[in-house]
């Protein structure tokens, strides 16, 4: 009878359980039944501990999702249900905050709106007392008008990586300005190998990650997208300066485009596509395994030897509690007690899987990978040339400034009618944050 | 229809041989690089087929425990026939009333059923998602199939369908006693098989192939389907060409077996869509 | 029992899903557009039609609507002609007809996600190990970065064969049946008065005889290619280059989490649709109640 086909989940499911039965499937998924049965008890299960629930994006590097399920069975205080989350996190975490179906705990980069709509609690008092042992760089890029919203749980950064046998037989240096860069790419094309990647979009359009350049060239212009009193920072001379040397860099024909996969994995390195390549920490080990010690890193260079200084970013990914967390404050003793007192499983998720900087300074200072070779160089570049992101700049803004840079540098379009355009809509943005 | 010139008719054949070519290209470089290695896919010069064929290739997908294959394949398999059968049953029924059934307020109802089709899904997502969430059917298959079992088009194709069914072998039914409920379970679905099974193999397909309302509702990785799995092989650090090319592979032979069996029916079911030359 | 509840017995389940599921949340959408809604789907905060005078004035969302127009001017006139002329080549043979046309028809089955990666990856990939630059490099060409060149914009070649290969199939059975249902004695009729079989026959027979089947396939085609997403979303992402309409909308909804503005932008969709539709219900009556 179809009408049976109600929307009541009991003869809904009943109807799909015969369905299962029928066809023979039944064995397998009734062996996981235990996570289909749809309504959330909460705090059922294991004994009358509660329930905590923790989403991570997927992280590539084998063997992380393993050791996050372990260190959350090492909570006694609560049963940590971990999720693991491949594709478009940034849609499963933005539909699960807004519903009552989110997580407790999760990771993500903080964004003023997630602050101002209330979606996530301040965190300052389990921060607080270590606040000196995270860099001001940490630091700023969790906080939002005088609150911690944030910990820091691995960073991240990247670096200009160089064949260094290559550099030599070109006869270039490891390039410290624009114009060392764009000669040493040009320098570096021959053979069916390109100068240098930065990605497919040019460094300038936001897709699959990309848009790896869009803050870096400001940064080493000695501006900002956002000022520190959060005004536009992206239409200053030097800022106009340094996009039109991006676009002769693009220009150049000497750089790789079209590469299978883009600039945050090292394979058009590895694969030899190219002499350079702008790339995470992450990649460090693969590179390491491909060349041995042939290679070496430098930040992306200033725009010239008088204007701006040398720069990276600083990624990774943040902890932030649920406003919508069922007990806040065991969400809060959770990331205490994982990401802020458990040395241990910070320093192993950090540096055991893929090649991370740990957050925690007395930590990373005393991390046995990054005292020697290159991962010294790469600490050292962190802590000298990591710029932290601003807040205040809102996925919006982000777009319009990149529409600005593709149509600049990739469409060779008129600089200061593009960044006009970016500059109006970045100014609505701030109107209605003011507001 | 007359005869043609030789000339005209090797024309023809060629001409179709060249277009198969390209239609059936893809699937070859499919085939090539996921029994390839990564170095042969990525290697100056282009193979026809690799030197050895990497049968392993088949194994390291299944045996990928992030990536959980084979339990996305069942479930995979488990939501598309799920799917199918209560898209099937409640769309055919809905299309037979407003075919069939007279009823004062079938037009508006009709065109009511039409505007869902026009309404872009992007944006109607997260409350969608919401109304799930409160049925407390997040991380469960009836809250990844229930929600899209109501689908105007297909309603709207068997609609179109039934508008061309013979009157007379209804009228024979009822003449026979039977009521709207017997005239459809007993003579208009037992002759209308075809296109049932035309319209079936278009909601397998795009259940098999949906990403993101899967992904946001089956929240853990028991529920993932193939479409999610597939995509932890594609948001690896470093990407193995030929592990994503054999998921691909893998992913699509279910579809092309369903095809290669049921396409006389397919091909029958599109042409009865009720678009007439 | 009598035909009004019968009705509602046939109807009922059906509608009562489509109110929950469906009407409901477009009914919420439509309420949000009226509202200030960032990162929040509550309407707490009513903006009138600010939200539709932002789209409209010249920016990303008027660009996606440029977007699309080039996307349909290139896609809907190759579809039509090619399957077309596919379907009056398998109608005029009579060996291995059901071959031909299952190869055509194949891809049908494949996802959007599983082609852009085999365009991405392997035809069109920038580099020496694609398949089209190691073809163009037999005539000595350089590698060309099919998806990231912008002059000229090679994306454009990669976006509509994709497309082509996927949808091709299925607009050649529209065509292939709308030629068999062709009465042969019209074709004679023709002969008799002197008409040449080939281009005369086509041009005053077959097409005019294929009116209907050929509305449905230009209708169809356009308003696929209006709410194209899976080929420009999996090969281009968020691209100012190319970002149609239902990209440009997923971005400022689930990127931005800018839930106001990008349900006014989905309305603004839905009433082009309906227009459309509308306008050629008019004119040629495809898809018409006919009770």
């Amino acid at each position: 009878m179809p009408a049976e086909m109600s929307h009541l989940p009991v003869s809904t499911r009943r109807t799909f359980l015969s369905l299962v039965g029928a066809l023979g499937l039944g064995g397998a998924l009734a062996a996981c039944g235990g996570d289909s049965g749809g309504v959330d008890t909460g705090g059922g299960s294991g004994g009358g501990k509660p329930t905590l629930k923790q989403w991570y994006h997927l992280y590539g590097e084998s063997g992380t999702e393993q050791a996050v399920q372990r260190y959350a069975q090492g909570y006694d205080r609560a049963t940590v249900e971990v999720q693991w989350t491949p594709g478009d996190y940034e849609s499963k975490l933005s539909s699960g905050l807004l519903s009552d179906s989110g997580p407790d705990v999760f990771e993500y980069q903080l964004n003023v709106d997630m602050v101002r709509s209330g979606q996530i609690v301040p965190l300052d008092d389990i921060v607080g007392p270590v606040r000196s042992d995270y860099t001001d760089t940490d630091i700023t890029a969790t906080s939002l008008d005088g609150s911690i919203y944030g910990v820091k749980i691995v960073d991240d950064t990247g670096f200009l990586y160089y064949r260094k046998s290559l550099l030599a037989a070109a006869g270039v240096q490891p390039p410290t300005t624009m114009d060392e860069l764009i000669n040493a790419t040009r320098a570096l094309d021959r053979g069916g190998v390109k100068g240098l990647f930065i990605g497919n979009d040019a460094g300038v359009t936001p897709a699959f990650g990309g848009g790896a350049l869009l803050d870096l060239v400001l940064w080493t212009a000695g501006t900002a997208s956002l000022t520190p009193d959060n005004k536009v920072g992206f239409t200053t001379p030097e800022a106009k300066d340094s996009l039109s040397k991006l676009r002769e860099l693009a220009q150049s024909g000497s750089l790789l485009l079209g590469a299978p996969t883009d600039w945050w994995d090292p394979s058009a390195f590895t694969q030899e596509l190219a002499a350079m390549q702008w790339c995470g920490l992450w990649a460090m080990p693969k590179i390491k395994e491909a060349f041995g010690d042939d290679f070496g890193i430098v930040p992306w260079p200033a725009l010239s030897a008088t204007v701006g200084k040398p720069a990276t970013f600083l990624g990774g990914w943040t902890s932030m509690v649920s406003a919508k967390a069922r007990d806040v404050d065991l969400a809060k003793d959770f990331v205490k007690w994982l990401w802020i007192d458990n040395a241990e499983a910070q320093e192993d998720f950090n540096l055991s899987y893929g090649f991370h900087i740990p957050p925690r300074k007395s930590l990373a200072s005393r991390a046995q990978k990054l005292q020697e070779g290159v991962a010294a160089d790469a600490l050292r570049i962190f802590n000298e040339s990591a710029v932290a992101p601003n807040p205040m700049w809102t996925p919006k803004m982000k777009s319009a400034f990149a529409d600005a840079a593709t149509a600049i540098v990739r469409g060779g379009g008129d600089i200061d009618a593009e960044l006009a355009k970016a500059q109006q809509a970045v100014e609505a943005e701030l109107a209605r944050l003011a507001a | 229809m007359r005869h043609s010139p030789a000339y005209l008719v090797v024309a023809r054949y060629a001409a179709l041989v060249v277009a198969t070519v390209l239609f059936l290209l893809p699937f070859y470089l499919m085939l090539r690089n996921a029994l390839s290695t990564d170095r042969e896919i990525t290697g100056v010069n282009w193979t026809i087929f690799p030197s050895s064929l990497q049968w392993g290739n088949v194994a390291e997908v299944f045996e990928d425990s992030s990536a959980n294959f084979a339990r996305a394949l069942l479930n995979s398999a488990f939501i598309a026939v799920a799917q199918t059968v209560g898209t099937v049953l409640l769309s055919s029924m809905a299309g037979y009333a407003l075919a069939r059934i007279p009823f004062r307020y079938a037009t508006p109802i009709f065109y009511a059923v039409l505007l869902t089709l026009m309404v872009p899904p992007a944006v109607t997502f997260v409350p969608s998602f919401i109304i799930v969430s409160r049925l407390g059917w997040v991380n469960s298959y009836q809250g990844i199939i229930v929600p899209v079992l109501f689908s105007g088009f297909t309603a709207f194709l068997f609609r179109q369908y039934f508008l061309n069914f013979p009157r007379e072998l209804e009228e024979a039914g009822r003449i026979d006693g039977l009521g709207y409920l017997g005239v459809f379970w007993r003579i208009v679905v037992p002759n209308s098989l075809g296109f049932f099974a035309a319209i079936s193999v278009i909601t397998v397909i795009s259940a098999w192939n949906q990403f993101l309302w899967p992904l946001v509702v089956g929240q853990n990785s028991s529920m993932w389907t193939v479409q999610v799995s597939l995509s932890t092989l594609m948001t690896a650090q470093t990407i193995n060409l030929h592990q994503v090319f054999m998921a691909a592979l893998i992913s699509i032979v279910p579809l092309v077996l369903v095809f290669v069996f049921l396409q006389r029916y397919l091909v029958q079911g599109v042409a009865e869509t009720g678009i007439k030359g | 029992m009598g035909a009004t509840p019968a009705f509602w017995l046939f109807m009922g389940p059906f509608l009562a899903g489509l109110v929950l599921f469906v009407y409901l949340p477009i009914a919420w959408s439509f309420v949000l557009s009226f509202n200030r809604a960032q990162n929040t789907v509550q309407p707490r905060e009513f903006v009138g039609l600010q939200n539709y005078i932002d789209l409209l004035q010249p920016g990303p969302f008027l660009d996606s609507l440029w977007t699309f127009t080039i996307f349909a001017a290139i896609i809907v006139p190759l579809t039509f002609v090619l399957s077309l002329l596919l379907a009056v080549l398998l109608n005029q043979i009579t060996v291995a007809r059901a071959f031909f046309r299952s190869a055509f028809f194949l891809p049908t089955a494949c996802s959007y996600v599983v082609a852009s990666l085999i365009w991405k990856l392997s035809i069109f990939n920038g580099v020496r190990f694609g398949l089209a630059n190691q073809v163009l490099s037999l005539f000595g060409v350089e590698n060309i970065a099919w998806l990231s060149s912008v002059n000229p914009p090679w994306y454009w070649l990669v976006l509509a064969t994709v497309r082509l290969w996927l949808q091709l199939g299925f607009y050649i059975i529209l065509f292939l049946a709308g030629l068999q249902r062709i009465s042969p004695e019209l074709y004679e009729a023709a002969y008799v008065d002197g008409a040449k079989a080939g281009w005369q026959t086509f041009r005053y027979i077959t097409l005019p005889q294929l009116r209907t089947t050929s509305v449905a396939v230009l209708l169809l085609n356009l308003i696929a290619a209006y709410q194209a997403f899976d080929e420009f979303f999996n090969l281009l992402s968020n691209s100012s280059l190319a970002r149609p309409p239902l990209v440009y909308l997923y971005y400022t909804a689930q990127s931005n989490q800018d839930y106001g503005h990008g349900s006014a932008g989905a309305m603004i969709l839905a009433a082009l649709i309906v227009l459309v539709t509308l306008g050629q219900n008019r004119i040629y009556g495809f898809g018409r109640p006919e009770t």
